[in-house]
């Protein structure tokens, strides 16, 4: 559509233009047959409908004097002038495969009235078709010539090669005959290259014209150019205003996490020593009065103290898991299904390690909440945790399915929803499918960049 | 001493009222707020000697505890009220001291695993003392403006912290490891630099100097 597209197209239709490769292969490239082809049907094609339109216009403008006739046939020439413009840009797509877009269309029929004859006579793009019809004529027709001469130069020069070469062999004065040999061969090489290349030039020629007068106005392209450019622009607009929704869901998941880290340590490991504490002394004050007490006292200490530890753990695995770090999201998922309540069965494909930390991360918390909230609401038999990377590498992708009870969904505040946060701070993807009774299917891709 | 306690945790609540038999005190428990209050309230049961409450409580778990306990001190203002805190927030310690300082405290959760200055801190604050946590203090000690303080020399900035903290003079000499006659001395004349009233109840000290710093703690 836009100008961007054209040296694209420049590069099917004329290869030994624009790349070393291209330009040695240039004789045998299929290019320079669609070249040869589309210059001899063009030349004729443009020696009998271009000159049509071009008599057509020449004619009805030399009417214009006698009573404004001319203009009418002008204005019918004009509309003639831009189907000839559809024709030529269906047949160099046909030809070549270079599809020139069309202008914007004008008014089609007869024009009945004033205004609307105007308007056609006004038709800049027709004027550029009818400039076509007369220009691509000689243009085709003189780029045909050079190549049917240069292919004819290289017949005959062997030709004449052949002959000295032979004549001499026979005898008579002439070249000798490898001279001959080597000398035909490389002088025709080199003209068939040269015709070739010059085929290739014609058409690529043809093209442009008929890119720029064929094609959409200057003012066309220039608005499209705009419109993409707006397009973009609100894009680009809508996807701040997503960023920054999922940055501040992040920052809100990242706040959540830390207010129930601080809960977790306020009311469980910090409440636990200073019961350990309180025990640890009332077993001192006792040791000499009341030995029994004080050791009974010290035992409670000891599961106190052996009850922290586990709960320390718990809270360290939730804040981030060893396992995670140290042998990646295969094995810390196995761990996953090890604890849970519900039997697991978890397939995991070997590329899901080459995924990002905090995509590993994120999938691991996805799988950890949803194995939680399964054992607790679903009233599953079985769980099937999938972890792959997408076909196309670029997403790492993880899947929790369970044959519960269903009806799940992310109320605001709750685990799942922090989670939905979390994904979506990775520009991540989250689907929840839970229908009441058919079990739940919890479906998480995040990019592995991240 | 009859002694309730008001602890959300179990487990807490367990070794305190293990802790408190051990010493020969009659302990009930409870384990909210709400629960506390229509213990207390009850006309057949008498107040006890000594209420020890937590501040965090539930069900909302923010200060429930420290509300009942000044509550119960607007209906019996003699009641000892020993209050633990999570941490130190010099909001509530004001609002508990708004009203009087005899007979109450002010600590650290934390503090309880000291087994015997929390022993110390229940006997003092049943007996009408006002035991305040060394970290609030410090708090507000460090948020007064430097040039006041700077009069005082080292030796009477420890004794002032020690003050407010609502210890005695006699405590203050055996904390510091001198004799009573220099405590003294040092009393007197951070109340004249400090421009205070000289006062020998322990409780009026305390909340004087605590006045004192808050007044001058107040940043522009």
């Amino acid at each position: 559509m836009t100008s961007t597209d054209a040296p694209g197209r420049r590069v099917d239709a004329a290869p030994a233009l624009t790349s070393r490769a291209g330009l040695l292969r240039a004789p045998v490239d299929p290019a320079t047959g669609r070249a040869v082809a589309q210059l001899a049907v063009g030349t004729v094609w443009l020696a009998s409908a271009g000159v049509v339109v071009w008599v057509l216009v020449v004619v009805s403008s030399a009417l214009v004097p006698a009573l404004g006739l001319g203009l009418l046939a002008l204005g019918v020439t004009l509309s003639a002038a831009r189907w000839f413009a559809a024709l030529e840009r269906a047949r160099l797509a046909a030809q070549t495969g270079v599809v020139v877009p069309g202008p914007r269309p004008a008014a089609a029929g007869l024009p009945r009235s004033w205004a609307s004859l105007r308007a056609r006579l006004r038709d800049g793009r027709a004027w550029a078709a009818a400039g076509y019809a007369f220009v691509a004529m000689p243009v085709s027709a003189a780029f045909l010539a050079a190549v049917v001469g240069l292919v004819a130069g290289a017949i005959a020069f062997v030709v004449v090669m052949a002959r000295g070469g032979i004549g001499a062999l026979g005898g008579e004065a002439g070249l000798a005959w490898p001279v001959a040999l080597v000398g035909g061969a490389l002088g025709a090489a080199l003209l068939l290259w040269l015709g070739a290349a010059v085929a290739q030039a014609g058409t690529t020629l043809v093209l442009w014209l008929a890119q720029a007068c064929l094609g959409p106005s200057a003012a066309d392209l220039a608005r499209e150019r705009a419109r993409d450019a707006e397009h973009a622009a609100t894009a680009a607009r809508e996807r701040a205003v997503v960023l920054s929704e999922t940055r501040s869901q992040a920052v809100a998941a990242a706040d959540a996490e830390r207010r129930r880290i601080e809960r977790d340590l306020h009311d469980g490991a910090q409440q636990r020593l200073v019961a350990l504490g309180v025990e640890l002394g009332v077993a001192r004050r006792l040791a000499e009065r009341d030995p029994a007490a004080s050791a009974a006292a010290l035992e409670h200490a000891h599961d106190e103290v052996k009850a922290t530890l586990a709960e320390l753990r718990d809270l360290v695995r939730g804040i981030h898991p060893a396992v995670l770090s140290d042998r990646g999201l295969d094995a810390a998922l196995s761990a996953l299904a090890a604890r849970s309540p519900v039997p697991v069965r978890v397939e995991s494909s070997p590329d899901v390690s080459r995924a990002g930390s905090a995509a590993q991360a994120a999938a691991y918390f996805v799988v950890a909440e949803a194995l939680t909230n399964v054992a607790k609401h679903a009233a599953a038999d079985t769980v099937r945790v999938r972890a792959d990377v997408t076909d196309d590498g670029a997403r790492l992708r993880v899947v929790v399915e369970d044959d519960g009870r269903g009806g799940a969904e992310p109320s605001p505040g709750s685990g799942l929803a922090g989670l939905r946060g979390r994904v979506a701070a990775l520009d991540g993807a989250f689907a929840l499918d839970s229908p009441p009774g058919a079990g739940t299917r919890l479906t998480v891709e995040v990019p592995c960049a991240s | 001493m009859r002694i309730v306690i008001t602890e959300d945790s179990v487990l807490l609540l367990d070794g305190l009222t293990r802790l408190l038999a051990a010493e020969g005190h009659t302990v009930t428990g409870h384990r909210t707020a709400d629960e506390l209050v229509a213990a207390l309230s009850r006309p057949d049961v008498g107040l006890p000697d000594l209420l020890v409450t937590d501040v965090r409580m539930p069900p909302s778990h923010t200060d429930e505890g420290l509300r009942a306990a000044l509550h119960l001190r607007s209906l019996h203002p003699e009641l000892p009220v020993l209050v633990l805190s999570q941490y130190v927030e010099q909001r509530y310690a004001a609002e508990l001291f708004a009203r009087g300082a005899r007979g109450l405290g002010y600590v650290l959760k934390d503090r309880v695993a000291d087994v015997d200055a929390f022993l110390d801190a229940v006997d003092r604050v049943a007996a009408g003392g006002t035991v305040i946590d060394p970290e609030v203090v410090s708090q507000v000690i460090a948020r007064s403006r430097r040039s006041d303080l700077d009069q005082l020399t080292r030796r009477e900035r420890e004794v002032l912290a020690l003050m407010a903290e609502g210890r005695s003079n006699t405590a203050i000499a055996d904390r510091l490891v001198v004799g009573m006659p220099a405590v003294e001395k040092h009393v007197t004349s951070i109340l004249t630099k400090l421009g205070l009233p000289p006062d020998a109840d322990d409780n009026r000290r305390v909340l004087a100097v605590l006045r004192w710093l808050d007044e001058n703690g107040a940043r522009p």
